[in-house]
């Protein structure tokens, strides 16, 4: 019968009732949006970190990584390679040689870091070959040809065939420089790795830096993003004394940024739900102060101050979950457009999401994991939210209130 | 031999009331509005507490219902002190014990009248056939077996305050408390009521004390308590008792 009261309870003022619940299906589809937004943007990050920049695992010797000094080549890499690329979970490979060194034109210079591929392994995993915006891929009857990325080449006020000179040292310490001319001008959705990294042909690395056939780096490619574990562990025990990476260990600010933006859209979510809270307690108090005598009166026949609280908690509960669906449906709608269609962002501060490594269009996603932790919010701000009105109705004498 | 049981059971008391005193506003202008009253209740008795406005029927309906406590004095109801409970034990006690009718707004506006009936039967823990047959007992002593699934607002004053009857009794109370329950009525749908109440008390022996100011409603009354300024002036049972 309690629930029963407190259901026609919430519908005496039908006025009142409908705008709480819809300010609670408003702000719970806010948040929902919100979270939709970032979770499209940390997914997507997320892909652009493994199919365009480090792929899902990286195998180096383990000294390279401290100085990026180019005598600590993989140890028979192309066995390696070819292990790797045998297994059935693979999609595809990259072998790079990689220096750090200073790009320079008449009009400047630069620091870059040079990464020697295999143009077609290459192309097959950090889709090198479709983000060039400007001039031809890698022409193999053509020595000594670099593909840059546009923040460099504006920043340099280089064009296509421009001449340049990289410097850079060899294995064995001397310096040593080659002039290269720009086939191309790649664009990715990091820019501050398109200002920093170039691309030259392996063999023309390899030559100046004198370890031809061999190569610092392979970058693999996985069919599954589940994989990633299970090739990572067989990779380390095939391969001991090298050092296996997965994406997560290569790029540590993704991983954090993926966990800090979970935390932050939670926040974000109490935060809305905290000024709702005010709402419903300013709703719940009206419509005690309202039923003083009735209250009183329930208790004067011997309703016991448990059921008046479990009473007014109902009413709290259900104006809460009745708002809830509307807000979760609303805000699935709109995330189902736009992440068929794309939020197109390139408008508002596009540039900034480029610098911090996102693209422009956002593809929301729904934030179905999350919906259990929203749900858990939203319940617990409805219970906050009637205790002080509850304790306000559990207070009243029933003389006085009768007296009223 | 019947008599005398007769006569014994209706002299079992069921309130007992020893110099009960309420002051409001102690510290600041003094208002005795229960004056060291004595009051003795029988078992069956229809009893009309009578006073002007402001002679404390309320405040004293509210200390014997234990809705309040009372500044000094005793009150037994079946042998019990109610003035020693604590508040949660006394919404059990009166739950048990007391039915209520209340001047105006009686009822749950969200509950129907039959539902009204049974929310005591529910809070009491009776089960749905206990709760059935009450319930159309009870409206057909009220003569309103029409109105069963009628919201107050649909109600007339009169059929409201019948409906509150029906709860008080829905509880099997020891007595009933009614404060001013015709005050809000016309005079047909007032003598209604206590044709109702009248014919409760004969019929199945319900205890009833009920306060008014309304002189229709003091003749209908088998004893009648005169309260002024919150003192008991007369007692209807007392001057019988002396005469007899
Ligand atoms: N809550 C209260 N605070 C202060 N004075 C009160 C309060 N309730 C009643 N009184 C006073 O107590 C006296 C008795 O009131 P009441 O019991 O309501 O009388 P009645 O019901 O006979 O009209 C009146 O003088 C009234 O003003
Ligand atoms: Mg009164």
């Amino acid at each position: 019968m309690i629930l029963m009261m407190a259901w026609r309870n919430i519908w005496r003022n039908k006025m009142r009732s409908l705008v709480i619940i819809l300010s609670i299906a408003l702000g719970l589809f806010a948040g929902i949006s919100v979270l939709g937004l970032y979770q499209g943007m940390m997914k997507s990050r997320v892909r652009n970190v493994i199919d365009a920049e480090q792929s899902h695992l990286q195998i180096h010797n383990p000294n390279f990584k401290k100085d990026y000094e180019p005598k600590f080549v993989l140890p028979n890499g192309p066995s390696v390679l070819k292990m790797v690329d045998a297994l059935p979970q693979v999609k595809a490979s990259s072998p790079r040689s990689i220096t750090n060194g200073m790009l320079a034109t008449a009009s400047g210079s630069s620091g870059v870091q040079i990464n020697g591929v295999i143009p077609d392994m290459e192309y097959k995993t950090s889709q090198l070959k479709a983000k060039i915006i400007e001039g031809k891929p890698f022409d193999a009857a053509r020595k000594n040809q670099v593909i840059i990325g546009k923040k460099l080449a504006t920043r340099m006020k280089l064009k296509t065939g421009a001449k340049l000179v990289l410097t850079f040292t060899d294995t064995a310490g001397n310096l040593v420089s080659g002039a290269f001319r720009v086939a191309a001008i790649y664009r990715s959705d990091n820019a501050p790795l398109d200002e920093k990294n170039v691309y030259v042909n392996i063999k023309d690395l390899d030559n100046l830096l004198n370890i031809p056939g061999a190569f610092h780096e392979i970058a693999i490619l996985l069919k599954n993003d589940g994989d990633v574990g299970q090739v990572q562990q067989l990779l380390k025990q095939k391969f001991p004394g090298y050092q296996v990476e997965n994406w997560r260990e290569i790029s540590p600010e993704t991983d954090l940024l993926v966990k800090t933006t979970d935390q932050y859209s939670y926040i974000i979510m109490v935060i809305i739900m905290f000024a709702l809270a005010f709402g419903i307690i300013n709703t719940m108090l009206m419509a005690i102060l309202e039923r003083t005598r009735e209250i009183g009166m329930m208790v004067a026949l011997g309703t016991t101050r448990i059921r008046i609280f479990l009473l007014i908690l109902t009413e709290t509960i259900f104006i809460t979950i009745t708002g809830t669906p509307i807000g979760i449906a609303a805000g699935w709608f709109i995330i189902n457009y736009f992440n068929k269609h794309g939020l197109d962002v390139s408008g508002m501060g596009g540039e900034m999401m480029s610098s911090f490594g996102f693209g422009t269009m956002i593809y929301p996603e729904f934030p179905i994991g999350k919906l259990f932790g929203v749900l858990v919010i939203v319940i617990s701000t409805a219970l906050i939210s009637c205790l002080f009105p509850a304790m306000k109705a559990l207070r009243l004498r029933p003389s006085e209130a009768l007296a009223r | 031999m019947a008599d005398i049981e007769k006569e014994a059971a209706n002299k079992e008391t069921v309130i007992d009331a020893h110099n009960i005193s309420k002051v409001y506003n102690p510290d600041t202008i003094p208002v005795y509005a229960v004056n060291n009253v004595h009051l003795h209740l029988l078992k069956g008795e229809f009893t009309a507490l009578v006073g002007p406005s402001g002679s404390g029927k309320t405040t004293l309906l509210n200390l014997i219902g234990g809705l309040d406590k009372p500044d000094s004095g005793n009150i037994y109801i079946n042998g019990v002190d109610i003035t020693q409970l604590s508040s949660g034990e006394l919404i059990d006690f009166r739950l048990k014990n007391i039915g209520f009718v209340f001047q105006s707004f009686n009822l749950i506006p969200v509950l129907t009248a039959k539902e009204n009936v049974e929310f005591i039967m529910l809070l009491q823990g009776a089960n749905q056939s206990q709760r059935d047959i009450r319930i159309k007992q009870l409206f057909s002593q009220i003569q309103l077996e029409d109105k069963l699934d009628a919201r107050p607002a649909q109600l007339s004053g009169g059929q409201q305050q019948r409906v509150a009857v029906a709860r008080a009794l829905a509880s099997m109370p020891r007595f009933v408390l009614a404060d001013e329950p015709t005050a809000n009525l016309d005079s047909q749908s007032a003598s209604n009521l206590l044709d109702i109440m009248a014919k409760l008390n004969e019929e199945e022996g319900i205890t009833f004390l009920f306060s008014t100011h309304d002189q229709r409603v003091i003749d209908r009354a088998r004893r009648v308590i005169r309260l002024v300024d919150g003192k008991i002036v007369s007692d209807s049972a007392a001057v019988a008792t002396e005469h007899a």
